[in-house]
């Protein structure tokens, strides 16, 4: 991407606000961001009620335990690998425990909720993954629950400057885990962090991602959850320079009575940068519950922004519930694009009934008809390992309660 | 030789003021090589014909029988009748995004034939029906009638009819929508299944237009809900000239019975 001697330093002056005129220069009006609290302390924040905006959609008695300072279990087990089982030398990735205000712990933004500040308060050091040289195969972190006792993880990803890598973060198990993750990726680097969330249906997990994106670089961030009781992941990102790129991919599959919320915050806070958030979920059966919020903020120092975040949701059987919202702040006319799309759709009886009609059995089209409504998602991953990685993923979650047969015709495919 | 017989058939279908009757004592018989030309008006029944044979849930079967070599099709599911050899080419080709043509046609093919076809000889019969139909390689990448023009979702059909080999196929205004050139195209399919399987046809439409395409040995005017005339494919001649209104119920008109 860089041409050096080509290139050209944006340099950004404020005027300043007229008080009297406000409408002026309405990019100087107070934005949402000046207003939302940031924060190591859980003083800071106030008890969360479905009365408060950031959790009009979330169960919050079901995950009342997470909004008070608590003695984690430590129980929690995670293991580094690289994904194929090969040897992981320190020169290439650095992992280690540190006191978790000791940097790069504690550096990318602060906690901006109640839950995501008493996870910090609660955590007792942080896991550093520090990427010095290019990954030939994805690390994986392996995050495996261990049981119903209240466990915090502090878990900082870093990239060095010029680096490509991939990384894959899998949770499983039994789990009730406040999750803290900071991603901070360098210059001109180019990563992809994969979030898998595989819990057992009666694990609560609550995680806030803080990501720093760096000048010139490009960052993949994708979550796919798949099962737990109630599961919410808050998602904060900026840039760190211009010309950053961000895609955030995300995938979730609801049953009866989950709670899956995923809320992506995406700042544009530097020129000409790109970000693409695109999350698709299939829900099935009585109180399956989803949210997903897509927040863009487009500040007065980003001109040139292109951005655009879509959501869509695929009621597979009827008494599930998919809230969906995207909102866009700009603050800046000088920008190249800002869309966003958003839809919640019952399962096709048509599509079912056309596929059935050239011999394909109901169970096997309906798997047809969901796998080609994840499929190109997933494949936008682009990593072979990974992507055939979540495709097995899901054709696991679908194939859940199905005959041995079936299993066996669906794992075939 | 292979003989579809429907017999007496009553069918329904649910609507906001209730229960509508469309189908009202139909009675058919088609054998192997045959190609029968369903006309008839606008809401006669003749859409709900073709799904109600092909198992679509929207219609409910009140009375009646179709016979496939003896077997009745109206008990099955819609994939267990495509199984019997059934096969209705639709006239809205249904749009499943995220699903490869060629995934689809694959597992369709596995499914009737009850194994998977060996890849070579399957790629090589895939690419050349596809080159008969004038139709792009690179269809078979695109998901099932995602984006397709008109004509290339009646083409789609086609492609599947002569790669499913069905017994009996229902087209259901195969010819709507297409310009003179994509007919000849979409009908030299038609024909060309029949010579190669023996295909027995049902094709339902308005228009004489592709039955100089498609000849018909027999012809039928469908009317409020049953056949009312059959002939051979001088009714089809009488039909351009004096039009459906002598079939219908008194007092209605072509207009109304679509109501």
């Amino acid at each position: 991407m860089s041409e050096s001697g080509n290139m050209t330093e944006h340099e950004v002056t404020m005027p300043k606000a007229d008080p009297n005129d406000p409408y002026a220069l309405p990019a100087l009006m107070p934005s949402s961001a000046d207003r939302a609290p940031r924060s190591f302390s859980p003083d800071a924040f106030k008890m969360p009620t479905r009365r408060q905006e950031d959790w009009r959609f979330t169960p919050v008695d079901r995950i009342e335990e997470f909004f008070q300072l608590f003695e984690a279990s430590g129980a929690t087990k995670v293991t580094v690998s690289s994904i194929d089982g090969s040897a992981l030398s320190d020169s290439q990735v650095d992992v280690r425990r540190v006191a978790k205000d000791v940097a790069p712990s504690g550096t990318v933004s602060k906690p901006n909720d109640r839950a995501s500040s008493v996870e910090w308060a609660s955590a007792k050091d942080a896991l550093v993954v520090q990427i010095h040289q290019d990954t030939e195969v994805p690390v994986l972190i392996t995050v495996t629950g261990g049981g119903l006792d209240l466990d915090a993880l502090h878990l900082v990803i870093e990239v060095d400057d010029r680096v490509h890598a991939d990384v894959v973060i899998e949770h499983q198990g039994q789990a009730r885990l406040a999750e803290g993750v900071e991603i901070t990726t360098g210059e001109q680097s180019h990563v992809s962090t994969t979030f898998i969330h595989e819990w057992t249906h009666d694990s609560k997990h609550v995680g806030n991602h803080r990501i720093h994106v760096g000048k010139e670089a490009s960052l993949r961030h994708s979550v796919v959850t798949l099962s737990g009781d109630v599961v919410r992941i808050r998602m904060d990102q900026d840039f760190g320079g211009a010309q950053g790129d961000l895609n955030m991919l995300g995938i979730y599959f609801v049953d009866p009575g989950e709670h899956m919320e995923h809320r992506t915050m995406v700042v544009h806070n530097h020129p000409e940068c790109k970000s693409r958030v695109v999350y698709k979920g299939a829900l099935e059966g009585k109180n399956a519950h989803s949210t997903w919020v897509g927040n863009a903020m487009i500040l007065p120092t980003a001109p040139g922004t292109d951005s655009y975040e879509l959501n869509r949701n695929l009621v597979l059987t009827p008494g599930a519930v998919a809230d969906s919202e995207p909102n866009l702040e700009i603050e800046n006319g000088n920008i190249i694009g800002a869309g966003h799309a958003s839809s919640v759709g019952r399962f096709d009886d048509e599509e079912l009934f056309y596929l059935q009609s050239r011999g394909v059995p109901e169970a096997e089209a309906r798997k047809l008809v969901v796998r080609g409504f994840f499929g190109e998602l997933v494949e936008e991953i682009g990593i072979p390992s990974i992507s055939g990685h979540l495709m097995a993923t899901i054709d696991r979650r679908l194939a859940k309660g199905e005959t041995e047969d079936m299993q066996h015709v669906l794992e075939g495919n | 030789m292979a003989t579809l017989e429907i017999k007496d058939l009553y069918a329904s279908v649910e609507t906001k003021e209730g229960r509508k009757q469309i189908l009202k004592g139909v009675n058919l018989t088609v054998n192997s090589n045959e190609t029968h030309a369903i006309m008839g008006p606008n809401g006669s029944g003749k859409s709900t014909l073709a799904y109600t044979l092909a198992g679509h849930p929207k219609y409910q079967v009140d009375s009646g029988v179709a016979l496939l070599d003896g077997e009745d099709i109206l008990t099955m599911t819609p994939d267990e009748r495509a199984k019997a050899g059934l096969f209705l080419a639709m006239q809205y080709p249904v749009e499943v995004p995220g699903v490869s043509m060629t995934n689809f046609l694959r597992t369709a093919k596995t499914e009737i034939d009850g194994k998977a076809p060996a890849i070579r000889q399957w790629t090589k019969d895939l690419s050349g029906a596809m080159k008969k139909l004038r139709m792009d390689a690179k269809f078979a990448q695109r998901s099932v009638n995602e984006g397709f023009s008109g004509g290339e979702k009646k083409r789609a059909e086609v492609l599947q009819l002569e790669l499913l080999k069905p017994k009996f196929a229902v087209l259901d205004e195969t010819d709507s929508g297409l310009d003179v050139d994509a007919l000849r195209i979409v009908s030299e399919g038609v024909n060309r299944a029949k010579e190669n399987t023996g295909l027995g046809i049902m094709m339902v439409t308005h228009y004489t237009r592709i039955l100089k395409y498609i000849k018909p040995d027999i012809v039928h005017v469908f009317a409020d809900g049953h056949f009312v005339k059959t002939g051979g494919p001088e009714l089809a001649d009488e039909l351009e000239e004096s039009g459906y209104d002598r079939y219908l119920p008194e007092g209605a008109n072509s207009e109304s019975a679509l109501a």
